[in-house]
């Protein structure tokens, strides 16, 4: 009882603090850092919504990117200026071109558009496994690139949306933070969060015990989606602009990565290592100039990849959150989820 | 989660450290961005070259505003637009004067605007879409002409020179650089009274092009030439192609010919009768071209990979010009004197910023090729 009373004030006071550390940031730091911090933000926002359909539910999708576009491009869209909208993109329909909404409409718009996508695909697609569904959505996305190429009218083809308004900044990195991990958080703990990790672990075991496969794996996928929608949006506000390669496949592989890294299912694990690969990178980066040689900090960080898949293959935190953040109730769910692996052969370590 | 978060105020303060200790420093800086890895690295690495190479030139012969010395500060953007956006703040965050970089307009969409909500300078080296002026604002300044004047200078040769009436027009339809060329060829030579015939179109990375050969061989009437609207790896391939194929007639294009694959990988029999228009620089004699060439083989042993190095180099000069006029660093300064520069003697042809579009007034150069040698046939002006 003890415990749960100290989680109970233990959350709220997390988020508070995170929001005096905006504050100070916002009024102490330069745009640089500022925009760094930004778009770590919305790779926490990404790995653990990622975390939902990879880590959670066991399936390996690359699609993350299209869901990006997808809310990214719907957002863009309405966002724009309306004068220049006449410029741009003078093909629009009338109806579109005199639409221009704030950022919070924009946003859930967009999220809601990718989560359609994600059911439209999620149908016939889930119906893959394994390297089958890494192929399919990864083809999702380049289809998705090339209709967006040739969408000239809504889109002005491989020139992209530019000069859109600066909306993103860190309050609303930090909000869809919160939200992200505050929605993951629940669902992993809920029983709907109990049916994807057993989807996970066994498939038939789980259709077994009447868990609705189909329907478990598809709202996974579209809730990633959601999320994902929401970051593409947030993404295109803060470079101010947006192009059918602006969600790339090497994004997804870069997703995935955290994902891995951080440890498949840990919430925890992806938050901090979406942390650490954005950080890294420009940590390393005066390294480069001063060197005048450029790339090796990407040489530097697959070392470090490297390494940690050899010496931790589950991951930082494996399916796990860190001990002293979770319920007593919940850790020894956590312990059946690891003993129903390891009678299923795959065994685990962590 | 402790852990965590003291883990994130250390990379915090990190960060916060590099950038307070970039700030202190005296010269006057120079952001260059340049996507110096990844797919554009073979384009933007030559350019971040020259530009360094101009930056040394000037310190060495005693730098700016009583010898300030001038620094070029190289930021990769790995081919990557969010580290385009970064970039561009961090270098706005290090108190740059002006900015330069890239030869392509996507990074210069995702970087220039940046620059123009601070009101600091920024120079394109290589991007050559005619409206990036208009989209960005008035602190956004081309080195290099527009996908028009180059069209236009080509089609003006097609017509006038060659003698052709009917032309083929070939695109690669995976880029806007190559659609653009072609629509700005179109437009002109259907204005000056030839005919286009026929188009076809291929994308990025195609290695055959028979079927297009077959359409360009039963086209009637007869076309008179063909215009390639491709960047170097097809501009090699479709040459040879066509000329293996028993074809003669003139193969015309832009600057995504200016490159020696034009003639290696045809060959010196088949490499023939090919025309294109591009910066005044290859093969051009005039002072500033082989003091540069000069300058460039001795810094980095090795000649000048593409017009991209020249570029890179004039972007500088363009600046440091500007700032010598100026007699002050102060932005809004250093633009109004950067869009009164006139007949500044660039590498690459003379600039001057005289039209409303902000796109340099800049000579393009003809190019024509025969048994694998380049030779300039023509000097092109534009007109307004």
């Amino acid at each position: 009882m003890m415990g749960w009373n100290r989680l109970k004030w233990f959350f709220p006071m997390l988020i508070l603090a995170g929001a005096i550390l905006v504050f100070i940031l916002r009024s102490s730091v330069n745009d640089y850092i500022l925009s760094i911090i930004c778009f770590a933000g919305i790779n926490i926002i990404l790995a653990v919504s990622l975390n939902l359909t990879n880590g959670f539910t066991g399936l390996f999708s690359l699609g993350h990117p299209a869901f990006m576009a997808v809310g990214g491009y719907v957002a863009a869209i309405l966002t724009f200026p309306v004068t220049r909208k006449a410029m741009l993109l003078p093909a629009l329909p009338s109806w579109l071109a005199a639409q221009q909404w704030s950022l919070l409409p924009a946003l859930i718009l967009g999220g809601l558009c990718a989560t359609l996508a994600a059911f439209l695909i999620g149908f016939p697609v889930l119906r893959l496994k394994g390297h089958y569904l890494a192929v399919a959505t990864l083809g999702f996305l380049i289809i998705l690139q090339v209709l967006i190429t040739n969408l000239e009218s809504f889109t002005r083809g491989p020139l992209g949306l530019n000069g859109l308004p600066l909306l993103t900044n860190l309050w609303w990195v930090y909000l869809w933070v919160v939200i992200t991990i505050y929605v993951c958080w629940k669902v992993k703990h809920s029983s709907l969060g109990r049916s994807m990790l057993a989807i996970r672990e066994n498939e038939m075991a789980a259709e077994c015990l009447g868990i609705p496969l189909s329907r478990t794996r598809i709202m996974a996928f579209a809730l990633g989606a959601f999320f994902a929608g929401v970051a593409g949006c947030l993404w295109a506000h803060l470079v101010t602009a947006i192009t059918p390669t602006s969600f790339s496949v090497i994004m997804a592989f870069h997703l995935v990565v955290m994902v891995v890294v951080g440890g498949s299912g840990s919430i925890t694990g992806a938050t901090i290592a979406a942390l650490m690969l954005t950080s890294v990178v420009e940590i390393l980066s005066p390294l480069e100039e001063n060197l005048g040689a450029y790339g090796i900090s990407e040489i530097i960080i697959s070392i470090g990849l490297l390494l940690i898949l050899i010496y931790r293959p589950r991951g930082i935190f494996g399916t796990q959150e860190p001990a002293f953040l979770v319920k007593q109730r919940q850790r020894v769910s956590g312990e059946v989820g690891r003993s129903l692996s390891y009678q299923n052969g795959k065994g685990g370590t962590s | 989660m402790k852990r965590g978060l003291f883990g994130i105020f250390t990379i915090l303060a990190i960060v916060g450290c590099f950038a307070i200790a970039s700030l202190a420093a005296e010269p006057i800086k120079l952001g260059a961005l340049y996507n110096l890895t990844g797919g554009m690295s073979s384009i933007d690495a030559p350019a971040l070259n020259g530009a360094k190479l101009k930056a040394k030139l000037i310190n060495e012969a005693g730098g700016l505003l009583g010898g300030r010395m001038l620094e070029v500060i190289g930021i990769n953007t790995k081919t990557d637009q969010k580290a385009t956006a970064i970039g561009a703040k961090k270098a706005l965050a290090m108190g740059v004067v002006a900015g330069l970089g890239y030869g392509d307009t996507t990074f210069v969409m995702a970087s220039a605007p940046l620059f123009q909500r601070k009101g600091v300078p920024f120079v394109t080296s290589g991007a050559t879409h005619p409206e990036i002026p208009k989209w960005v604002g008035d602190c956004m300044f081309m080195t290099p002409f527009g996908d028009d004047d180059q069209s236009f200078a080509i089609a003006d040769y097609t017509y006038n020179k060659l003698k052709a009436r009917k032309v083929v027009v070939w695109t690669d339809n995976s880029m806007d650089f190559t659609k653009a060329l072609s629509k700005f060829f179109k437009q002109r030579f259907t204005e000056l009274g030839g005919k286009l015939i026929l188009e076809d179109f291929f994308m990025m990375g195609d290695k055959d092009f028979s079927a297009q050969i077959a359409r360009l061989k039963a086209a009637s009437p007869k076309a008179d030439a063909v215009f390639i609207s491709a960047i170097p790896n097809e501009a090699g391939l479709t040459v040879k192609q066509i000329r293996e194929a028993g074809l003669t007639l003139p193969i015309v294009s832009g600057d995504g010919f200016d490159t020696e694959l034009v003639t290696t990988v045809p060959g010196p029999r088949l490499a023939n009768d090919v025309y294109f228009s591009t910066h005044t620089y290859r093969e051009d004699t005039r002072p500033e071209v082989v003091a540069f060439i000069k300058a460039y083989e001795k810094e980095y042993g090795r000649p000048p990979e593409n017009a991209f190095a020249p570029l890179g180099f004039d972007a500088v000069g363009l600046i440091a010009d500007a700032i010598k006029r100026a007699g002050t660093t102060e932005k809004s300064a250093l633009r109004k004197a950067l869009a009164a520069t006139r007949g500044y003697k660039a590498v690459t042809g003379e600039i001057s910023y005289t039209r409303p579009s902000g796109v340099p007034m800049k000579a393009v150069s003809i190019i024509g090729v025969k048994n694998a040698k380049y030779k300039v046939l023509d000097t092109w002006f534009p007109k307004q």
